[in-house]
C-alpha cells in the first residue's frame, strides 16, 4: 500500500515536472533537430512525399539530381521524358538557397558536426554527435559542393513535406539510403526557389 | 428610262444581297459576346454534369473543380467577382451546338481539341487548360513502372472509344503482343479489372486516377506515367469573336504566368508592390495590357486574387490537396519537367 502510494506521488511529481519543463520546450523553434530521438520508420508519408516514378521533362542528363525547394520535391532524372520523385524537407524561410552544385562525398550513417553558425542560432545543440539512429543527418549523407549543405536522413520523418531545416535537404531513411545507392560522387544538383516577387 | 430603271434593279439587287450576306453572317457569327456578358451581368459557363475534379456540384448544389475555376477566372476579369460566373450543366452530345446556339458563352468541359472539331463547328479552343492522355493502372505488386513492359498482358479497355484505338497503336508500334478484354460499360471495364480478369487497365490517366477511387483497394493500384495519347482538354468559344476569345485565352495564360512568377493568392497583395518588371506588367501595376482586352489594368490581379494562379487551381481540383492526387506531369510548368508554358505578357 506505501508502496502504491509512493508510486501516485512519484507520478504526479513527474507531470508536475513536465508541465513545468514543456513551456521551455516550446519556446525554441521547433526547426526539427532533435538529437537523440529514434527515428519512427513506421511514420506514413503523405503520397504525395512517397519515392514514386513521374513524367518529368528535362533537358538535363539521367543521373542528376533536380530538387524543386518550393514542392518540397526531389527528382532523380531517369531520362526519357521520366524522373523518380523523392519527398524532401527544406529550409525554412530564409534558409533556402539555389544553386548549382555537386555531390563531393558520401557517407553512411554520418557523424553530425553542426557548422557554426547553426550553433550560434541553436546553442542548445551538441558540437559533435557520432553518426547512429539518433542522428539527425540519419542514414546517409551525400555532400553538396563546399557548402555545409547535404541531402541526408532524418530522425523526424514528419518533417518530410516541411520547410523547418537549416538549409539541408533530408529525406526518410529508406528513401536516402535508396537514392544514396544510386548517385555517384560528382552528380550534379539543381536546387531550385521559388521565384522572388 | 429603261436604262434608269435596269441600274436601279441593279442597285436594288446588289443591297439586297449585301443586306442578306449581312444577316447570315450575323446570324453564323456572333463578335459580341463580351458585351452581351456584360449587360447581362454574369458569364454562361457550359460544363459537364457531373465529372469529379473536373466539374461536379458538391453537396450543398455549389459547382467545383478545376473546368469551373476557370470560368470563375473569367468571371473574376471581367467583373471582379468570381460569383458572375453561372453554370449550365451539358451533355457531351448537346454541347457544342450549344455553344454555337449561344446557349452558353464558354464551354469548360473536358473537351479535347482537334482539328476537326475546331474546323467543322465553326469554334475555337484558346489554349490547352489541361494535358491529358492516354495511359496505364495495374497492381503495384506487379513492380512494373514503364509502359514498355507489359508485353503480352491482358487489357481491360472501354470498347468503341478513342483509347481502343491507341491502345492498338501503342502496342503495334512498340513491336508487343495484348489480348484485349473490352466491355462497352465502364462499370463492367472496372468490374473485369477489380476481380483481378485484366493484367492492366487503360483509360484517360484523369480518368483512372478518378476510377481508382473506386476500387477494392486503391492503395494496391498504380498509374504509370507514361502518356500513350494526345488528350488536350481546352476551353471553347465561338470562331469570329476574337476579343472574346482573347480575354479567354489570355485568362489561362494569366494564371500560368502567375505560377510561374511566384504570385498565389495568398501574396497577391504583395505582388502589387512588387518592382519586378514581370511581376508589375502581369498584376497591372506598369503598362495597361488589361485595357488593350476591354478589361481594367488590374484583370490578372483580379483573377489571382479569386481564383488563385494554374498551380492553386491544380493542386486543389485534381491534385495533391484533392481527392484525385493526380501529379502534374505534362502539367507541370514547363521549367519544372511538364510542358504547361504561357507567352509573356509585355
Amino acid at each position: 500500500m506505501t508502496k502504491f502510494r509512493h508510486l501516485i506521488w512519484t507520478l504526479f511529481a513527474a507531470v508536475g515536472l513536465l508541465m513545468a519543463v514543456s513551456p521551455s520546450f516550446a519556446q525554441k523553434p521547433d526547426v526539427g533537430d532533435q538529437p537523440g530521438l529514434i527515428a519512427d520508420e513506421n511514420v506514413e508519408l503523405d503520397p504525395q512525399f512517397k519515392r514514386t516514378a513521374v513524367l518529368y521533362r528535362t533537358s538535363e542528363p539521367p543521373g542528376t539530381i533536380i530538387i524543386s525547394t518550393k514542392d518540397r520535391h526531389l527528382y532523380l532524372v531517369q531520362g526519357g521524358g521520366r524522373a523518380l520523385r523523392y519527398g524532401i524537407g527544406v529550409g525554412r524561410d530564409g534558409f533556402q538557397w539555389q544553386g548549382l552544385v555537386n555531390i563531393t562525398r558520401k557517407a553512411e550513417w554520418p557523424d553530425w558536426t553542426p557548422p557554426p553558425e547553426m550553433i550560434v542560432r541553436q546553442p542548445y545543440l551538441p558540437r559533435f554527435m557520432a553518426g547512429g539512429p539518433g542522428n539527425p543527418l540519419g542514414a546517409r549523407a551525400m555532400y553538396l559542393g563546399t557548402t555545409v549543405y547535404r541531402i541526408h536522413g532524418t530522425n523526424r520523418p514528419d518533417t518530410i513535406g516541411t520547410a523547418v531545416s537549416s538549409g539541408c535537404f533530408r529525406l526518410v531513411n529508406a528513401d536516402v539510403a535508396d537514392l544514396y545507392e544510386r548517385v555517384p560522387v560528382g552528380t550534379k544538383v539543381i536546387i531550385r526557389q521559388k521565384p522572388e516577387l | 428610262m429603261f436604262r434608269t430603271f435596269r441600274g436601279g434593279l441593279l442597285i436594288g439587287m446588289a443591297v439586297a444581297i449585301a443586306v442578306a450576306a449581312i444577316a447570315i453572317t450575323y446570324e453564323r457569327y456572333d463578335t459580341k459576346t463580351l458585351k452581351r456578358t456584360i449587360r447581362r451581368g454574369d458569364v454562361l459557363c457550359g460544363v459537364n454534369k457531373g465529372l469529379p475534379g473536373f466539374s461536379i456540384p458538391d453537396d450543398k448544389g455549389n459547382w467545383i473543380g478545376f473546368d469551373v475555376d476557370f470560368c470563375r477566372a473569367v468571371a473574376a476579369a471581367i467583373f471582379d467577382d468570381p460569383k458572375k460566373a453561372k453554370f449550365v450543366p451539358l451533355d457531351a452530345s448537346e454541347r457544342f451546338k450549344e455553344l454555337q446556339s449561344r446557349k452558353v458563352d464558354i464551354l469548360s468541359r473536358n473537351s479535347t481539341w482537334s482539328m476537326s472539331r475546331e474546323t467543322s463547328n465553326a469554334l475555337y479552343f484558346p489554349a490547352v487548360a489541361y494535358y491529358d492522355g492516354g495511359g496505364f493502372m495495374l497492381p503495384a505488386s506487379r513492380k512494373i513502372d514503364s509502359g514498355l513492359e507489359l508485353n503480352d498482358s491482358k487489357v481491360c479497355v472501354q470498347a468503341e472509344t478513342t483509347t481502343q484505338l491507341n491502345l492498338a497503336d501503342f502496342f503495334r508500334t512498340n513491336n508487343m503482343k495484348y489480348t484485349e478484354m473490352k466491355f462497352s460499360k465502364l462499370e463492367d471495364v472496372i468490374k473485369a479489372y477489380d476481380s483481378g480478369q485484366c493484367d492492366t487497365f487503360t483509360a484517360d490517366i484523369s480518368q483512372l486516377y478518378a476510377l481508382r477511387l473506386n476500387l477494392g483497394k486503391p492503395g494496391d493500384h498504380v498509374i504509370l506515367p507514361d502518356v500513350i495519347s494526345k488528350e488536350p482538354l481546352a476551353p471553347v468559344v465561338r470562331q469570329r469573336d476574337d476579343d472574346w476569345m482573347m480575354i479567354v485565352k489570355w485568362t489561362l495564360y494569366a494564371m500560368i504566368n502567375a505560377e510561374e512568377l511566384g504570385i498565389t493568392s495568398q501574396n497577391i497583395d504583395e505582388a502589387l508592390k512588387s518592382k519586378k518588371p514581370d511581376v508589375m506588367r502581369l498584376v497591372g501595376t506598369e503598362g495597361a495590357y488589361g485595357e488593350e482586352l476591354g478589361l481594367p489594368r488590374d484583370w490578372a490581379a483580379r483573377i489571382i486574387r479569386h481564383v488563385g494562379n494554374y498551380g492553386e487551381i491544380y493542386e486543389r481540383n485534381v491534385g495533391e490537396e484533392s481527392k484525385l492526387k493526380i501529379p502534374r506531369g505534362l502539367n507541370q510548368l514547363w521549367s519544372a519537367g511538364g510542358i504547361q508554358y504561357a507567352p509573356p505578357i509585355r
